[in-house]
């Protein structure tokens, strides 16, 4: 190897370490903090334990007990899962139909219901809160899970249609021509040609939506409500801090339960993931 | 394929129908409360009001939420408002009857049992100009209150100072010794500022008098009168030398609130008083728990300046409202006002009962006891104001004016600039 690209090399590897360290760091400092005990995370630094690295007596699962037992977590957990799965089941279904037809189907008013849905893309969720939610109050929605999940495909489905409309169109035609000669009818199409074609686009979809979902604080808020049986883990998260900011220390622990599910359906899903992000790049 | 997915989306529709009416919101013996406190706050409401799930069978939901106002006002616009509310100040209040959405507790209360525990300052503020009392205050914050070591101070023979003068001796004397008398800490994410307009408000209270103090929160003298910057001067004067205040105006710009009283612990000591309310006890308490309340750390009220206007003092409360009038919110009202209920959530957090009949055992410690009384015995009572005021000013130009003129930002133009928001705001 010649040393100049060797050098490179070096270099090269360098940087990413570093930026790799920069965007580590916080992480670090923040699951280290979540196993200090609460006067020593407000009196000192957490890189104050490497001084003497060896006294794990320092350490505690305190914060832990204290947010799964006082948060009710248990609860909070289920209620964010049976938002989350439907919030993003629907939204992806819906999203995958509508965009098939978008991209493969001939009717009437086509462009411009596309251009609508589109469009929708860039209006503020915040707009939309008093209306729909003096809607939902009149026909007994408010506070259901069925509220939000149609809150989260309405708030996702404009993106999704758009991201997927890409997708399919980007397929050659001929394959759906060729299912069309041998007797194939649209749905047919869609199930047995088109879904499986798109796994990595959905899959990537369904992370975006997922995570998502699972981090939002306001629509759920809004909707549904911050009451134990109902609220998610993002409301019960907020609410474990004192009006003047109180108990912060308990976040750290909090954090790092409430995204051990979206860590592992993102490394689940990881390898779908480029893929899908390039989806409809490239129109060949 | 098609078989999974139609299996896939069967279950969808199961599941949804399945919780579809697993939460009703509203039935029958259920009243739903909303406010700003979590985590112990929270676990002190739901200890106060178990005595009245048990005997009346009525169950409480508590929803917190630190975004109150843009949750409350979002609800209340779509028709489906909470029962009972929590407002931290009289701005809100107002917000609320100009909207219509509050209703007037002296119709269903017994309004003599409620005038005799209640002081007249704690029925007033709680006023519409219908004469009508839109909400019962369960507890208060007395925020005239200078923080000091007892020990330290008698170490180096310092005396409690009873006027603006002598604390200002104080402060010379503490620098001639070779210490930073003051600690002060303005950052609080969001919010920075507000501990700045506490300063600014308890001057003004004693510059200027409660009457100017009351014009000053609605915007009948300006921003840019000689009271208001006569008030900012005297608190530049400390917040702004290096000499008076621990770290100079970048710390007092960057330093924490809720830490903001540790310099007074450390050894040596970095300073030596601290301006804060009576809820500072309990950030102490978490970060230095062998120190003991009243003999390691106690309070001296924030000292008259003008002889003329005495030694009002200045706070902030908690207050409930009925936003929505079913049997369950008016029981749940009256249960709030009751002294039993005050009583444990005094105990629970430390906070200064309202409620006169309050046992004086109830307090968790001599020290909130007698911030209680210190409390009660003030010859005036004024609301923090910037809680008083409406947001785009209390809560905004006016923090915003304090980090810039602390900053080294013009006095003059830090005040015109709070006046034209507020010539646009009222």
């Amino acid at each position: 190897m010649e040393p100049r690209s060797l050098f490179g090399k070096i270099l090269m590897h360098t940087i990413i370490i570093v930026l790799v360290l920069i965007w580590v760091v916080p992480t670090l400092g923040m699951l280290i903090s979540s196993f200090r005990p609460a006067s020593e995370v407000l009196n000192t630094g957490w890189w104050t334990v490497f001084k003497s690295p060896l006294e794990v007596t320092h350490l505690t699962m305190e914060n832990y007990d204290t947010v799964v037992e006082r948060a009710g977590m248990g609860l909070a957990f289920r209620n964010t899962f049976i938002i989350a799965s439907l919030g993003t089941l629907i939204p992806v279904t819906a999203a995958a139909l509508a965009a098939f037809g978008f991209s493969n189907l001939n009717f009437w008013g086509k462009k411009i219901m596309f251009g609508i849905i589109i469009g929708l893309i860039v209006v503020p969720l915040q707009m939309t809160f008093i209306p729909v939610l003096r809607i939902y109050h009149q026909i007994g929605l408010s506070g259901t899970f069925l509220g939000v999940w149609l809150a989260h495909t309405a708030y996702g489905l404009p993106f999704a249609v758009f991201m997927l409309h890409n997708f399919f169109s980007a397929l050659p035609r001929d394959l759906f021509e060729a299912a069309y000669i041998d007797g194939a009818s649209v749905f047919s199409t869609f199930f047995r040609i088109a879904l499986p074609l798109s796994v990595p686009a959905i899959a990537s979809l369904v992370i975006f939506q997922f995570l998502w979902v699972w981090n939002d604080l306001l629509v759920s808020l809004i909707y549904l409500g911050g009451t134990r049986d109902v609220a998610p883990l993002t409301v019960r998260l907020a609410s474990l801090v004192g009006s003047y900011g109180q108990d912060w220390h308990l976040l750290t622990a909090a954090a790092f339960i409430s995204i051990v599910v979206p860590v592992v359906v993102f490394l689940g899903l990881q390898r779908y993931f480029v893929r899908g992000i390039l989806a409809g790049s490239i129109k060949s | 394929m098609k078989k999974g997915l139609t299996v896939l989306l069967g279950l969808c529709l199961v599941v949804a129908g399945s919780f579809l009416y697993s939460n009703v919101t509203m039935a029958q013996g259920q009243v739903t409360v909303l406010g700003v406190w979590g985590g112990s706050e929270e676990d002190a409401f739901m200890e106060m009001v178990r005595p009245f799930e048990e005997e009346t069978g009525i169950e409480v939901l508590y929803e917190g939420t630190r975004d109150l106002p843009t949750v409350l006002t979002t609800r209340i616009e779509a028709g489906n408002p909470p029962d009972v509310v929590h407002l931290t100040g009289p701005g809100l209040l107002r917000d609320l009857l100009a909207r219509d959405a509050v209703f007037d507790i002296s119709e269903f209360m017994d309004m003599d049992k409620f005038t005799a525990e209640f002081d007249e300052t704690w029925i007033d503020l709680a006023r519409g100009d219908d004469d009508g009392v839109y909400g019962v205050f369960i507890s208060a914050d007395l925020k005239s209150l200078i923080w000091y070591s007892p020990p330290r101070f008698e170490e180096y023979g310092y005396e409690i100072p009873e006027t603006w003068d002598e604390l200002m001796e104080l402060s010379d004397q503490m620098v001639e010794d070779g210490f930073r008398p003051w600690s002060i800490g303005l950052e609080s994410g969001a919010a920075s500022g507000w501990p700045g307009t506490d300063w600014i408000e308890d001057i003004l209270l004693r510059t200027a008098g409660p009457e100017v103090y009351d014009k000053w929160i609605f915007h009948e003298i300006p921003w840019t009168s000689p009271e208001v910057k006569e008030a900012f001067e005297l608190f530049g004067q400390i917040a702004r030398d290096p000499n008076y205040v621990y770290g100079g105006p970048v710390a007092v710009l960057t330093m924490d609130f809720g830490d903001a009283a540790d310099p007074l612990f450390t050894d040596p000591p970095r300073a030596l008083m601290h301006r804060q309310a009576s809820f500072i006890t309990s950030f102490i308490e978490d970060r230095h728990p062998d120190l003991v309340s009243g003999e390691d750390y106690d309070f001296f009220p924030f000292p008259p300046i003008n002889p003329e206007h005495g030694n009002p003092m200045m706070g902030a409360a908690d207050m409930m409202s009925m936003t929505n009038d079913t049997p369950e919110a008016r029981a749940l009202m009256e249960y709030l006002a009751s002294a039993e209920a005050q009583e444990i959530w005094v105990n629970k957090l430390g906070k200064l009962g309202v409620n006169t009949e309050i046992d004086p055992d109830a307090y968790p410690d001599e020290l909130t006891l007698r911030m209680a009384e210190t409390l009660h015995e003030a010859p005036e009572f004024r609301f923090d104001a910037s809680d008083s005021m409406p947001a785009a000013v209390g809560s905004g130009a006016f923090w915003e004016g304090i980090l810039n003129y602390v900053g080294g930002d013009d006095l003059d133009e830090v005040l015109e600039y709070i006046e034209s928001v507020a010539q646009e705001t009222y």
